[in-house]
């Protein structure tokens, strides 16, 4: 099965998102799309990130499919970007102890070993 | 709209695995009918124009697999699958059928077994972006949790009065899955799930089946009549959204409804909503305008949504406590307002309601304000007691 998650590009160390954006309307959107799906203006290829602020965030505590707890999840906001759903890393790689707080500046730091993108907070 | 609720049924429901579904989905059908056989003109037997049939995770051809059993085959049969609002999106079609001279005489049925699909919670779709992530549904409740207790919308207790209320209602249902007084401080404590959500404020594993007959005019008394039915699917969920998940879907349905029916929230006597998670059945309130926005935490912290309350809002137990097996879930929430509006809800009877609201919404589709939302109107024909 095709992986749905966003696409990374880690280029130069500086870990973004690969997406597109409406030249027209300026939406931006964290996936491929083949017109924008606001306004139907064409897209062009974007790299979002590394940068973002967390909108949302919750620490699971139950087993998900193979997916072992705790883990923790934030929706991230994107500097002028899309909104994405990230896993969020503590100081020394593993999943964060205490959820991230609403507002807090994290940046994307890479994929975990299940694939999925990761973030780190700022100081 | 010209169309009435003839006849209601449903199964128990609760954790069955060694229950054929089709003797769930049977013991629905048959006490329908003999609900809709009470003392009309004409007979009701097993012959229907058409049947709807909202499922979720059934096998494909479950809903003829659980039909011919009972000699329902031959007419038309559409299943529909919309998350957990597939029942009541059955049952709006069913509604719209009848309404457009489609069809006569309609059976809903929702049928769904999950404890024989999933040990643990329902797994999420990993052809989604964010299913593949990780984001298991009480995951995607308690991000809007997260951040309405952020913005200082809801507080941790508010949110646990929500499981408090259904629970103790549905101590009063015999056909619910579990019942019980509960304090908050026990709600809170309770196994965490997803944070700030615990098990209590989670709907369970449920298996179950729910039925209801409609059709045109019968001058039956009884007979619930629809007044308005809407569905909508989500638009873009995204960075521009001040609102949580679902709310603006929720709220745009409900506008609808309100413009299309001329019913106002006020109106409204007793209401089953969509509460999978406690901030759900708070997020739904604010959102059809039954509160004003911050408002729903405090009503239901007060009592005020409790049966007692001046807005009652699932009597029956909701899907915190009846129980959650989603493609029939919105077909028991229909029945639920009907046994209400006819004065049939026993020890967790509303008095004398003559409007009511089903709420059904549903989600797993990242990116969109939720996979559908449907609101059905329904209205007492004769006084109830």
């Amino acid at each position: 099965m095709p992986d749905p998650r966003p696409q990374l590009d880690t280029t130069d160390g500086v870990v973004r998102v690969i997406g597109v954006r409406c030249t027209e309307c300026g939406y931006p959107v964290a996936f491929a799309r083949l017109r924008c799906p606001v306004c139907r203006g064409p897209v062009e290829t974007e790299r979002f990130g590394p940068d973002g602020v967390v909108w949302s965030a919750t620490t699971v505590r139950i087993p998900v499919g193979d997916r072992e707890p705790p883990y923790q999840l934030a929706y991230v906001d994107l500097q002028e970007g899309p909104r994405i759903l990230a896993h969020v890393a503590g100081p020394d790689g593993a999943p964060a102890s205490d959820v991230v707080p609403v507002g807090a500046r994290v940046r994307l730091r890479g994929r975990n070993d299940a694939g999925d993108a990761v973030v780190e907070v700022l100081a | 709209m010209n169309v009435y609720i003839h006849g209601v049924g449903m199964s128990r429901f609760g954790k069955q695995p060694d229950t054929p579904l089709a003797t769930l989905a049977w013991q629905a059908v048959e006490e329908a009918i003999a609900d809709a056989d009470r003392d009309g003109p004409d007979r009701y037997d097993n012959r229907f124009d058409a049947v709807f049939v909202g499922s979720v995770f059934g096998a494909p051809g479950v809903a003829q697999r659980v039909l011919h059993g009972l000699g329902i085959s031959g007419p038309p049969v559409l299943t529909i699958e919309n998350a957990c609002a597939s029942g009541t999106s059955a049952f709006h079609e069913a509604v719209t059928a009848v309404a457009s001279g489609r069809f006569d005489r309609v059976l809903v049925l929702g049928i769904e077994q999950l404890s024989t699909v999933f040990r643990g919670p329902i797994l999420p779709e990993d052809s989604d972006p964010e299913g593949r992530a990780g984001l298991a549904l009480p995951a995607l409740y308690a991000l809007a949790a997260t951040r309405w207790l952020y913005e200082g919308r809801v507080t941790l207790d508010q949110l646990a009065a929500v499981s408090v209320k259904n629970h103790a209602h549905a101590k009063h249902n015999d056909k619910a899955q579990y019942g019980g007084d509960y304090s908050i401080a026990e709600v809170l404590a309770s196994k965490p799930i997803a944070d700030p959500l615990t098990l209590l404020q989670c709907s369970p594993i449920s298996d179950g089946a729910a039925a209801a007959i409609v059709g045109g005019p019968r001058g039956v008394a009884g007979d619930v009549r629809v007044r308005a039915s809407v569905h909508q699917t989500g638009g873009l969920w995204d960075h521009r959204s001040p609102n949580v998940w679902g709310y603006q879907l929720v709220r745009d349905t409900a506008q609808r409804l309100y413009q299309t029916s001329g019913v106002n929230p006020e109106d409204i006597d007793v209401c089953e909503m969509h509460d999978a998670f406690t901030i759900g059945e708070l997020v739904t309130t604010e959102a059809l305008g039954l509160t004003g926005e911050g408002e729903a935490g405090p009503a239901a912290l007060a009592g005020r949504t409790g049966l007692g309350g001046s807005l009652p809002i699932n009597p029956s137990g909701g899907l915190l406590s009846r129980g959650h097996p989603l493609g029939a879930t919105g077909v028991a929430q229909i029945a639920e307002i009907t046994w209400q509006l006819r004065g049939q809800a026993g020890a967790r009877q509303v008095p004398g309601p003559r409007l009511g609201l089903v709420e059904t919404m549903g989600g797993g589709v990242s990116g969109t304000d939720g996979n559908a939302c449907v609101l059905v109107l329904l209205e007492a024909t004769h006084p109830t007691r």
